[in-house]
Order: structure tokens, then sequence, then C-alpha cells
């Protein structure tokens, strides 16, 4: 994905993609999907093992990125992440270890070892159950006698079902504020929504005058800086997921039309294809530049980075449904059936494409961050 | 890539970009490297460095030397120049124009600043192109020619051409004058039977028993030819052979017995274009460039150039910071609707196309630079621009809603959301259609089979023509 990467890196990417070929690929993802099988937690402490959860964690407690740019190493998991379609919340957790890293208190900085281990998984709950991604949508923290006290409902958390600890957006005084939370806590609970992705599972999570105290917030309240920089890393994180995923359900689709035969001739070679395939090609490719270009202001924390991580959420958004749609109708009937691995990428496209922000959010985002 | 302009920078990424240029082209031709490469060579006296002093000492005398000659020679320019937009009649060159910056030109060409990187024995200046920045930078203070699209053409496209391709005695006589103002030279190369399909053009030159040709047909899309002196033109010199294998190309003077030059009205109401009739028109085989039926290299050659010269127009500009697409943001103020969740979608929009496309062109950029990529990259960006411009262009007319439609006869700032409406669709047809860049993605990119060719193997006068 990005044209500058380190000799590290590259090990580093292709190390992740041969461990998700031999030990989670398409296949094992589609039988969980199914519930066949259920992902053990085998899988995340591998992950763990190969450095993905600790990018963000400092060294002391196990972390450590490959080229020391930790956004732009991550951005390189996602993007294999989204090729292959793999489960459990590791923009969460990755998100929530940072969250800590940065504004985490000595006991919450405790748990970083074993975040950063896959020993423990986290997600972010940010958005409200219809759409809104501010920064502290549909929860509120009333301030108690030792802390706070949480009342609302969060949706379309990212793998619940999986999170150990749960890094929650809610306003305090109708100031933002983010709060951890172990998934036991009284009051808390964990409800499955019924959805489009097959590869991620969403729930809400409802909270009722959930009490904790006041050790349990991270970083200040009315810090808008953590949590804006959180909400970059998570949508470059998933901008990235998704462009990994639009790259190989293109690939895919390319493959078809190339082997694909009727009326004597394979279809590729029909100019009605080829076109659709040239402009689908262009989408994939310019998604790629603003990804990589996001990435990296994200990386840098350049001035442009908000803005091009909302433009690059905006675009790919889009893109991700048009290239979905496109793929589909070069495929024919055989990729509407179930059999079929299309359909599970254009669920989850269609879905990332709404995860941290939907495009038309991004780009009320984007006129704001403008001062329209 | 598309930002390298000058004539001297253009030679770096040539090889790499015939590729490129064959992608815009409809048929795949011998490839011809060696003809870019000699236009290299010879468009690019990188070597013919002053012997006295080192380049940087070298550099900075020149410097010194350039400042005192602007001081004492042209008029310092009072502000930037205005952003040209296509449309109106403002965009069209008078004669009393056209005369006042040849003389311009013939000051600067005297002083010994015209074609600082071209040939000296052709009348340039045989310096480096860091010698070019360096008048760059210095003239950017003064009022220099603008001798307008066609004047770029001459010194950008063919010029260098000529160089790469014309005799020597044919160099002597043209190239000095392109260089002083004297000669302003257009490309003749479209016709209306022949846009895309550009080695189907069917004007004819047909040899006379003394040894002249004789020039029968028409072009058209030509920048500027109302006010130029000569055209580079491709003509069809032998119809019982194939398309690519009858071409030759020939200077032709435009001011002649038998050449009827006719504006062309675009839609936008200006006529920057226009279409020329030969009607037995003679010209010596001494004007002939390239061999005989060869006309096809040399016209790739131009392609090249053409590409890498590009028309400034269309080069979106940047002012450093990146604002909210202003001339969108400044339409919805002017409408009172920059609090509209619509309009906002709308502006966000052409935003984040502004981003993408430039975007686009650095990453493409950054992996050309690698030097593993695919030559033809510079497709994608040629097909960004030609399918998101349209729908930024729909997007202010969407805004305007009736201020884009009626205003004001007095209210020109009202009128450029309609021009760019009209303008909107340049880029998805100059220079290489959406379609052709597709054919060229498809078949260069990602390797799919090329189109079955009905004309390739048969003489140009048994296909199917218009």
């Amino acid at each position: 994905m990005l044209p500058g990467v380190t000799a590290d890196q590259k090990l580093f990417a292709e190390t992740a993609e041969r461990f998700i070929r031999s030990t989670c690929p398409v296949s094992t993802v589609r039988r969980v999907a199914q519930r066949e099988e259920e992902l053990d937690g085998g899988y995340f402490t591998e992950i763990g093992e190969l450095g993905w959860l600790a990018l963000f964690v400092p060294e002391e407690h196990g972390g450590g990125s490959p080229s020391g740019q930790p956004v732009l190493d991550a951005g390189l998991i996602a993007e294999q992440r989204g090729r292959y379609l793999q489960p459990g919340p590791i923009v969460g957790s990755n998100v929530a270890a940072l969250a800590i890293t940065l504004g985490g208190t000595g006991e919450q900085r405790a748990l970083l070892d074993d975040l950063a281990g896959g020993k423990a998984l986290a997600a972010w709950a940010l958005g409200d159950p219809v759409g809104g991604w501010g920064a502290s949508a549909g929860v509120e923290a009333r301030r108690g006698e030792t802390g706070f006290v949480l009342s609302g409902t969060k949706g379309l958390v990212q793998d619940a079902h999986l999170a150990d600890w749960f890094l929650v957006s809610a306003a305090v005084d109708g100031r933002p504020a983010l709060f951890w939370l172990p998934d036991d806590v009284p009051g808390l609970s964990v409800e499955p929504l019924a959805g489009l992705d097959l590869t991620h599972r969403y729930a809400e999570l409802v909270l009722r005058d959930v009490a904790v105290p006041a050790s349990a917030v991270v970083g200040q309240i009315g810090g808008d800086d953590l949590g804006e920089r959180l909400l970059q890393v998570a949508t470059v994180l998933t901008v990235a997921e998704m462009v990994g995923a639009i790259s190989e359900l293109f690939a895919m689709t390319l493959e078809h039309a190339r082997n694909r035969a009727a009326f004597g001739r394979v279809i590729g070679s029909f100019q009605a294809v080829k076109h659709q395939l040239a402009d689908l090609s262009l989408a994939v490719e310019c998604s790629h530049a603003i990804a990589t270009g996001a990435l990296t202001a994200v990386q840098e924390r350049a001035p442009d980075a908000a803005e091009l991580a909302s433009a690059a959420k905006a675009f790919v958004g889009d893109a991700a449904i048009d290239v979905s749609q496109g793929c589909l109708q070069l495929h024919g009937g055989i990729g509407y059936t179930w059999e079929h691995d299309l359909h599970l990428y254009l669920r989850r496209l269609a879905t990332d494409r709404v995860v941290f922000g939907d495009p038309a959010w991004h780009r009320e985002r984007i006129c704001r961050l403008h001062g329209l | 890539m598309s930002g390298q302009t000058a004539d001297g920078q253009a030679t770096d990424s040539a090889a790499a970009d015939s590729a490129a240029a064959d992608s815009m082209a409809t048929d795949s031709a011998a490839a011809d490297s060696a003809a870019v490469n000699s236009a290299a060579t010879d468009g690019r006296p990188a070597d013919r460095r002053p012997a006295d002093g080192g380049p940087a000492r070298d550099l900075d005398a020149y410097r010194r030397e350039v400042r005192a000659w602007l001081a004492a020679n042209l008029e310092p320019r009072n502000d930037d120049a205005p952003v040209r937009l296509r449309g109106g009649d403002a965009a069209n060159l008078s004669p009393e124009r056209v005369a006042q910056q040849r003389e311009l030109q013939r000051r600067v060409y005297e002083g010994g600043y015209a074609g600082i990187t071209w040939p000296a024995e052709f009348g340039g200046q045989g310096l480096t192109p860091a010698h070019e920045e360096v008048f760059a930078q210095e003239s950017r203070g003064y009022v220099v020619a603008d001798l307008g699209i066609a004047g770029l053409t001459t010194t950008r496209v063919c010029g260098p051409t000529i160089l790469a391709h014309g005799t020597d005695e044919f160099r002597r006589t043209h190239i000095p004058r392109m260089l002083s103002g004297e000669e302003i030279w257009v490309q003749l190369f479209s016709e209306p039977g022949a846009g895309s399909d550009l080695a189907g053009v069917s004007t004819r030159a047909t040899r006379t028993d003394a040894g002249d040709w004789v020039i029968n047909g028409s072009k058209v899309w030509t920048s500027g030819a109302y006010y130029a002196d000569y055209g580079l033109c491709l003509a069809r010199t032998d119809p019982t052979v194939p398309k690519h294998r009858g071409l030759t190309w020939f200077g032709v003077p435009l001011t002649g017995e038998g050449v009827t030059i006719r504006p062309i009205r675009e839609i936008n109401g200006s006529s920057e274009f226009c279409e020329e009739f030969f009607d037995d028109v003679v010209v010596s085989d001494a004007d002939r460039i390239g061999a005989v039926g060869d006309g096809w290299t040399v016209a790739r050659t131009m392609m090249v150039f053409e590409r890498l010269g590009g028309d400034p127009d269309e080069t979106p500009r940047h002012s450093g910071a990146r604002e909210l697409a202003p001339d969108l943001v400044a339409l919805a103020r002017r409408v009172g609707r920059q609090g509209d969740p619509v309009t906002r979608q709308l502006i966000a929009r052409a935003h984040v196309i502004d981003l993408v496309k430039e975007q686009l062109d650095a990453y493409v950029a950054t992996l050309t630079e690698s030097g593993a990529a695919n030559p033809n990259l510079g497709s994608y960006s040629k097909l960004a621009a030609g399918t998101l411009n349209p729908v930024r262009a729909a997007i202010g007319l969407e805004i305007a809603a009736t201020a884009g439609v009626a205003w004001h006869p007095q209210d020109t700032e009202a009128s450029t959301t309609a021009l760019n409406y009209l303008n909107g669709r340049i880029l998805s047809i100059a220079g290489g259609t959406n379609e052709m860049q597709r054919n060229g993605i498809s078949e260069r990119i990602l390797g799919l089979p090329r189109e079955p060719a009905h004309d390739l193997d048969r003489p140009f006068n048994e296909l199917r023509h218009n």
C-alpha cells in the first residue's frame, strides 16, 4: 500500500499475510461466520505474538512497532486483515491501547501488557445507535459521590462479544470524556445485533446506571485532543482494512474476467467489461492513494490529518459500494450464490463504510473542520 | 509528471512516457524509443555547458547577468497574472496584441534568453535546465511575451519535434524564428474524420513530377491557428498500405495560397480552436519532417512532448494551503446556502474530489519515480480528471440553482459557474478520451486482451473511414 515501505515493514506485512493464510484463511472466516467453528483465544494470542496489538504500546509494556511509525505499521496489518476479512476487535484494541498509552492512569497502564499480547481485547464504543459519531454520542455520565454513573446506549460496537474491556465515550456536563470499563461491570450489557456483515459481529452496548470510580476516566474530561486523535486513528485503520478488502475483491473479479468464457472469448476481452474493470480499478487506485495520504498525515500529525482521514473515509466509503456492486455485476450469477466469497466482501465493506462514520458524516465533519 | 512543462525537463521521463503516449493512441505501432531518445539528445544539450567555471559559479554569474538584463529591458509586472478561464471573447488574441507579443519575444531572443536549453547552432543558448530555471525565477516579476496557446505549442511541442526529426536545413531555417516570435507553429493533427483514431487521418499529400507535394484535406481542433504562421501537418502519402505506414509530416505555411482557416465556435462561446482547409496547397520536399511513410514515429514523439507540455489552463492551481473548495464556498455564500445540509454535502464532495485527484497524482508520481511501476499509470490520473471533473462541474450548477443558469448581465462572477459547467468535460475528451484511457488501463495495466482490430493489416484505402 505505501510506496515507501521499509524492509522491516515489508517483512512485517508478509509475515502477517503468511500467518493469516495458514491460520485463518477466508475458508475459516466463513466457517466462523456460519457458526460452524468459533475462534479460539489462540488466534488472538498468536497475533499478539506477531505484534499486531503492540504497535501503540510503549516498550516497557511489551510494545513497539517495526518502523517506529505505528500508524503506518498498523495500516499495513489492517490492509492484510481486510484482504482476508479477518475477525476480531483489532481496530478497537489498537485504539484502546493508544488511549491508555496517551491518557491512562497507572492502574490502566498496567493492562497494556495484556493488550499488547492479545491476552485482553478491547472495543471502542463511540457511536450512538442511530449513526451519530460525535465525541459523546448516546451516553451520559453523571457525577456521583465517588465517581460517575453512566447511562445510555452505544451502537455498532465491533466484536463486542470478544472484548474484555470497553473504551466508552460519554458526555460529562455536556463535555466529552472517555471511560475504561471491564465487560463485567454491573449494569453494562452487550446486546448482539443481527447484521449484514458475517465476518465481524456487532452489538449495542447498553449502560443502565453503571457506577464507576473517578479513576475509570481516561485522559481529561473535556480533553478533545485525545478523542480526536483516537477518531483519526480508528478512521484510517478502518479505511486501510477497506482498501485491503476492495483490492482483493477487485483482483478476484479481474481473475474471473480473464477466465470466464462466453461467445467463444473470455469475457474480459469485451470492451463493455474491460471499461467497467478500468473504472473499478481507478476506484481501487484512488482508494489506495487517499488512504496512503491519510495514514501518512495521521502518522505525522500533519495539520491536514483530520481532513485527510475524513476525506479518505468519505471517498473509500463510496468507492466500497461502487466496487462491490460492480464486482458482483461482473461475476454474474455465480456472485449471487452463498458459496462464493464475493458476498462476504460485499457485506463487510458495506458495514465498514458506516463504522466510525459514514461518508455523509465525514463530509459534514470536513465542512466543520474548515469552519463552514 | 504532468507538472513538467519546460522543454528541457521533458526528456528525463520521455522514454518512460513513450509507452504512456502510446496508450493515448488507438493502435499499437513499433516502439519508437529510438526516436524519443534522439529527441532527448537533440532537445536538451545539457552537456554543452560553458567551459569556464563550475556549474554553481556559472549559475550565480548567470543570475546576476539575467537580473541586470531584465531590469534594463523589460517592464516590471504589477500584479499576478490573472487565471485564464476558457470562454468568452476575452480569450481570443487580437492581431495587435499578437504583434506586441511577438515584439516582446524578439527582445528576449535578441537578449540571448530564448531557447535557453536549445542547441546553439539552431538559435538556442545551449545551456542547462538549471539556467532556464534561473531565468524563469528571475523573470517572474517582469512582463514577458504571452503568445497564447499556439505560442506554447510552438516551443513545447512543435519545436522539440522538429529538433528531433527535422533536417539541419529545416532546423536552421525555422527554429531561430520560432524562438524569436517570428514564427508561431501549431499542430495539424486531428481531422473531422479522425479524432481518437489519429492514424486514420485522410488528408492527402501527393507527390508532383517536380518532386513537390500537393496537400488536400482538412484539420480540426487546432489551438490558436487563427494567428499562427505554420502548421506541422500529418498527411497520408500512401493510402495503399496499412494506415500507420502511409503517413508523413510536413511544415505547411498557413498564410499561403489554398489555406482557409475558420474559427470553431465552442460551446462556451469562445474560439480558441480552428479548423483548416487545404486546397491544392503546394509545399516542397524540403518541408518534409521525417522520412516518407514514417509519420507515425514522428507522431509518437510529438505525443510525448504534447503530454509533457500540457495546457497550463488545465493544470489545477494550488496556492499552498488547501482551502475548502473555495469557488463553491463562495458560491454557496452568494446564494445564502452555506448552512444548508445538502449544499454542505456537495461542497465536501467536491473537496474530496480535489483531494483524491491530488493524492492520486502524488501516488502515481511516487510509483513512477520508483522505476518499477507500470509506465502507463499516468492514465489513471487522466481518467480521474476525465471522470471527476464533470462531477465537480455539475456540483457547482447544483449549488448555484437558479443563479447558475440566469444572472444579471454585468455579473461575471455568477456566469463562471455556467462556464465551468460548459468546460467540465474538456479533460474527458481532449488529449485522449475517457474511453481511450479505459482501453489503455484495461489492456496495458490490467493485462486484458486487446480489441480485435480490423484495420492494422489492411491497406488504408480498403478500410471504412469517414
